[in-house]
This record gives structure tokens, sequence and C-alpha cells, in this order.
């Protein structure tokens, strides 16, 4: 008796939060499929009003949708391989050697670690400007570099700290340079931790907002958190072009995120947790 | 040192020299000039070069730098009769002379390093008796060196990008940095010493009013914004573990999809959705009839803040429920065995096993949440915008539901008030120093000493 009733409110539960998270997610989908611009016209029963893949081709076809993406792809690769190949040069350093302001370095990252980037961004944009890397993509990428950094050290460094240094100094007893030790035992054995970073370094510019928005003035530098926001600004309101832009992005990161469940699970509980 | 060091030295030619006398000499050299000792005593020619031509370059830049901190202390002169583009931009100024402090800096630690490397190489040329031999340059930097190649992208990249832009922050707070009347290049900015936190703690009620109001919220959001995600998140996650139906890995699908649809989308959607006059959940409930006028969600301050809380459980809890699963599918399977062997129930097994395993080992992410979400920018400023609009907004720009970073954000983008924006940072920096210190002390390298 008991066990039924806990099934029936377990099953509630599921119900009823299901509903939840997908009733918005088929009210996306429908408003992406919907006629007309506004929100104000569309169905309050998703697909009530018929289907059309107007929105898809306006996108695609009248607006710089496929630049935005391809830009966002650019600084998003860029970003991810310069993390990895920075952050495990410097975790390696950090982890294995002794050298002058080590320690002071290390507190540095540490408390950097907590501050939002954007809290300068008056002065980034500055800099950007004396080296003329307003407006570029490489700017962006740099940004993104830098402010990833201290974060990413820490964590690699936390990965490698945990691997005994007698698989390395085998290696340099045998006479095995610096570079060689990093390029042919650290970076393999510290792939699991470089691949989340590089997951996580790829997917935040997709959606960063604020320093693209400071950074990227023209339109055709833009990236697509940028062009999404600019669909369904207080003078636009394309609101069903906008549910279609976004989910063409949506679908492949909810696509990745089901299929690697398992695996994101297992990196979540590691890596935050050891931190 | 001992005689027969000296004696050693002796087939090396350096005669007139003894152990003591060589270890003065080079530390004089090394101070004097940069890579001095190295070319000199020491004949390591390729380091002594490097270290001297750096210090070459510093002394060419030097008019520049003076230039640079000169205009760091006046942030120049109001030129009225100049045409604006030939005007000195204070704002340049600022930002030139952190940098030039930055290189100062760098450079003097540069020089520290270049003392020490011929501090290291004397003595390891008095105790093994020969000159430490110079090894070919593309070895030195995969070998020895390797440190410098494997950090110098990251120092320089943080310095520049990451610590230039917080020291500036914070200067800007001691001036007068804002529009209208304070804008480069039309006109110049100066220091004002802490004028803008007298403005902001307790000289004009309007701003001081705004500043703690949004402070307040600020805590208040952070501290529901993580309660409800870890503990609705804690919910899914043990009933999804518990759950026996076949359909269970299907919904976990599901549940995660919030998590899957980037932050931008699903807010700036949500926004729509919940627009009083004409959006779908409004119009969903009046045409069930449970509703006659219109519900409004982000209209009402107060409203408009329970709804923010909602929709980012909406959002944040699968963070916490794939995180817990994680954590649950981790525990030993023999640990929840031996207390059922002891006779316990399902619901003592999770109340005194598991829960206190899963709270330990998440605790700690509650704290970076709860730091993640003080500064959680997208959430508010796509949903809502900050708004709605309250009393004080026209003077200060801070909406009913605007958090310390949107209304940063604000000041910033919108209304140009720089120098109170970076008063606010200063405040984000206070508040986040627990957090730092938390965090720091949770890490490894402190448990051992290493720090």
């Amino acid at each position: 008796m008991v066990r039924k009733l806990n099934t029936v409110v377990l099953g509630a539960i599921f119900t009823i939060v299901a509903f939840a998270v997908l009733w918005p997610v088929v009210h996306m989908v429908s408003a992406a499929l919907a006629p007309g611009q506004s929100i104000a016209n569309l169905p309050v029963v998703p697909f009530a009003n018929g289907v059309t893949t107007q929105h898809f081709e306006f996108v695609f076809t009248q607006t710089p949708y496929l630049r935005w993406f391809r830009n966002t792809l650019v600084i998003a690769v860029c970003t991810s391989v310069g993390t990895m190949l920075f952050a495990s040069m410097g975790a390696y350093v950090f982890s294995r050697y002794q050298f002058s302001f080590k320690r002071h370095i290390l507190m540095t990252f540490l408390i950097l670690n907590i501050f939002p980037a954007f809290v300068g961004m008056v002065a980034v944009y500055v800099v950007l400007l004396r080296i003329g890397g307003l407006d570029t993509l490489w700017g962006m990428v740099l940004i993104y570099l830098a402010g990833n950094m201290p974060f990413a050290t820490w964590m690699v460094k936390s990965y490698l700290d945990q691997i005994p240094k007698s698989l390395d100094e085998a290696a340099r007893i045998d006479g095995a340079s610096g570079f060689r030790i990093y390029a042919q035992i650290i970076v393999p054995v510290a792939r699991p931790i470089l691949t989340f970073l590089a997951v996580t370094a790829f997917t935040a510019p997709w959606m960063d907002f604020i320093l693209p928005k400071l950074v990227l003035r023209s339109p055709e530098n833009q990236t697509l958190a940028l062009g999404l926001f600019s669909f369904v600004t207080d003078k636009n309101n394309f609101f069903t072009n906008f549910a279609a832009g976004s989910l063409v992005v949506a679908v492949p990161f909810m696509i990745f995120f089901v299929a690697t469940q398992k695996s994101l699970i297992a990196s979540l509980a590691g890596g935050a947790v050891k931190g | 040192m001992s005689a027969t060091l000296t004696q050693r030295d002796l087939p090396l030619g350096d005669t007139d020299v003894t152990g003591t006398g060589r270890c003065r000499t080079v530390l004089v050299l090394a101070c004097a000039f940069m890579g001095l000792a190295h070319l000199t005593v020491l004949r390591q020619w390729v380091k002594g070069a490097t270290f001297a031509l750096v210090e070459i370059l510093l002394l060419t830049w030097l008019p520049l730098i003076v230039k640079n901190l000169r205009g760091l202390v006046t942030l120049g002169e109001q030129q009225l009769d100049v045409p604006v583009r030939f005007r000195q931009n204070s704002l340049f100024m600022l930002v030139d002379g952190v940098m030039t402090i930055t290189v100062l800096l760098l450079f003097a630690a540069i020089y520290y390093i270049s003392v020490r490397s011929a501090l290291a190489a004397e003595r390891s040329w008095s105790t093994h008796g020969v000159r430490p031999r110079e090894e070919s340059l593309p070895r030195t930097f995969l070998g020895k060196a390797f440190p410098i190649v494997g950090l110098t992208p990251t120092v320089v990249l943080v310095a520049f990008f990451v610590v230039v832009p917080l020291v500036f922050a914070a200067l800007v707070a001691f001036t007068n940095y804002s529009a209208p009347q304070h804008i480069p290049p039309a006109n110049t900015i100066d220091w004002v010493g802490l004028e803008n936190f007298r403005r902001l703690f307790g000289g004009s009620s309007a701003w001081t009013g705004a500043l703690g109001r949004v402070f307040a919220w600020t805590l208040v959001w952070a501290v529901l914004a993580t309660v409800t995600c870890y503990f609705g998140g804690m919910l899914m996650a043990v009933l999804v573990q518990e759950s026996k139906f076949k359909i269970t890995p299907l919904l976990r699908a599901v549940f995660i999809l919030p998590y899957a649809i980037p932050g931008v989308v699903s807010m700036l959607f949500w926004n729509g959705m919940l627009n009083g006059a004409f959006g779908t959940v409004n119009r969903t409930l009046q045409s069930i009839g449970l509703i006659d006028g219109t519900i409004p969600w982000l209209s009402d301050p107060w409203l408009a803040k329970f709804t923010v809380v909602t929709i980012n459980l909406w959002a944040g809890f699968p963070y916490f429920m794939l995180l817990i699963i994680g954590t649950m599918t981790a525990i030993p399977a023999d640990i929840i065995e031996a207390a059922q062997i002891d006779g316990a129930s399902k619901w003592q097994v999770f109340r005194r096993v598991t829960l206190p395993l899963v709270m330990y080992q998440t605790a700690p992410l509650m704290i970076i949440s709860f730091a993640h979400n003080l500064n959680n920018f997208g959430a508010i400023f796509f949903l809502t915008g900050g708004g709605p609009a309250v009393a004080d907004t026209t003077t200060t720009g801070a909406g009913g539901t605007d958090i310390m970073v949107s209304w940063i954000y604000k000041l910033t983008i919108t209304l140009l008030q720089y120098g109170n924006a970076s008063v606010l940072a200063i405040v984000i920096f206070v508040l986040l120093a627990p957090v730092a210190i938390f965090n720091f002390r949770r890490t490894k390298s402190y448990k051992e000493g290493e720090l």
C-alpha cells in the first residue's frame, strides 16, 4: 500500500517537473515554426497556427547569422585550444619546478579566480584600443584566454600534483628535456582534465554577452549572443526569428549534453569537488 | 671560503679573485647592471646578453615611462582651446600609467631573478670548482628555462588583461570619471579622493538608498538562487536514483534540458513568455480561465523578484541534480549495504548515510555557486533587464531586480557613470573576499603547506 502510494506520488512529481521543463521548450520550438513576428501572435497551444520554415530562411538569408556563427566558432575554438596549451604548460611548471615568485603568482591566480573579468571592462576596452585589438576576433580571444588562465592553471596543477612525480623524474634522470617531459608524459597523463577544460572553454563564448558587446562593434564581427539579442531588443521585436536562431544553437548543445550526460556527471563530480 | 676552494679556482685563470671576493664582485656587478655579472665574471654570454638587452630596452623607454607616470599623477590638463582630438586624454593616461607600473614591476621581478641566477651560478662554481657551462640556446629554452617559456604567455596575459583592468577599476573609484562633465577626450578626469565613496555611503540619499537596496537584494538573491537550486537538484537527484520506472533514464535526459540550453537563449525566451500583456504565460492562464486580467510577472518589483528566483530554479536545478547523482553513484555500495544489514530503513539510510556524505562532498560547491550567483549577470539582465523601475531609478539607474553586477553594467555601458560603478566594483571585491579566502584554504596546496 505504502509502496503503491509512493509510486503514485513519485509519478506525479515527475510528471509535474517534466511538464514544467518541457512546456517552454516545446513553446520555443513552436515559436520558431509559427507564422507571424511578435510574441503577441503566438498561439497558446503550441503549433496551433500551423507550421512554417520562413523564419529559418529569413535568419539564414536576410541576417548575418552564419557570419555570427562562424565568428563564435572561431573564438570558441581558439580559446579552447589556447586555454589547453597555456594551462597545461603553466600547470606543469607550477607542479614540477621551484622558482622565484612561484608562491606569489599562485596566490594571485587563486584570488583572481573569484573576480568576474568584466569589472575592469573599461580598461580592457582601452588596452585593446592601444594594441589595435578592438572590434577583432583575436582581441576577444585574448580576453577570454586571460580570463580563463587563473582557474584553468589551478585546475590542471591540482590534477598534476596528484600524479606521482617519479613518473617524470625517471625521464629527467634519463636526460629528457623539460619540454619533452611536458609533451610526452605530462600532456597524455592530463588528458581527462584538459578535455574537461577544452569543453568548458569552448561552450562559454557561445553565450557570453558583456565582453563581446564591449569589444565587437561592427555587425559583421559580432557573435551569436549579440546577434540573437538584437532580434528582441526594444527597437526590434522579431520574437519568432529569435526563436528560430536560438534553436539552431540550442539543439547541438542539447544533443551534446544529453549524449554525454554519463561522462558529464563524472567530470562534474570529479572536477568540481577536487577544485 | 676555504683555502682549498681558492686553490681549485686557480687553474681557471682568476688568480686575483678569491671565492669570497668573487661572490661579492658577482653581487655588485649583478646589481649594477642586469646581466653584467653573467657577461664578465661568469662568462655566460647568451644569458647575460639577454638580461642586458632587457635593461637596455627599459632604459631606452625611460622617457616614455617617466611621461606615463607623470600622466598617471596629473591625468592631463584641461585644454579648452585645443581641438577635441588633440586634447590630452585622461583615460589613456590612466591606463598607460597602470600598464607602466605593471611593466616596471615585471622588470623588477626579472632583475631579481637575474641577480639570483648570477649568485646561483657563482655558488655552483665555488662548490664544484668548475665554471658553469652554458648550454646551447634551444637546449636552454626547452630544458632548464622551460618554466620561463611555459609561464610567460600566462603571466603576460593575466597581467595585462586581468590585473591591469582590475587595478584600473579600483583607481577609477577615486576619480570623477562620469557623464556628462568628465568624459574624455572632450574633458579631462581628475582625482577626487573619496568623493564617490561619500556619495554612495551616506552623501546622497538616492544613491545611498539604491546601494543599500541593491546590496541587500544581491545577497538575498544569491542565497535564494543557490539554496533553491541546490535542494531542488538534490530532490530530483534522489528521486531519479530511487525510482524504478522504466522511463527514468529518459526522464533524466529531459530534466537536464534547461542546463543544456544556453542561458541567454532561455532567459530571453522566458522574458517574452512572461510579458504582461502579450506573454504566452498570461494568455495561457487566461484561456484556461484561471485569471481575468494579467499578472505583472516582470513589472511588479516584488513579483519580479519572485519570478527571477523561480526561473533561475528552472534553469539551475539540473546542474546540481547531475552533480549530486555523480556524488551518489560514487558512494561505495558496501557502506549502504552495511547500514541495511544493521536494519536501517530506506529513509534512515538516506538520512544518516547518503545525505551526510553528499552534503560533505558538495557543500563547498554551494559556496562557489553562491559566489557565482552574486555575479550572475545573465539570470537577471536577460530576464528582467534589471527592471522594473522603482523610485530612485531615474537618478541611479538601479531597477527593482538589479543586482550589483547588472547595476555596474548599466552604470558603465548606458549611463557612463564610471566613478560610481568602480565604487560598486570595490564593494563586490569586499563581498567576495571571504569566498576567496574560503577557496584558498580549501586547496590541497594550502593544506600541505605549499602556499
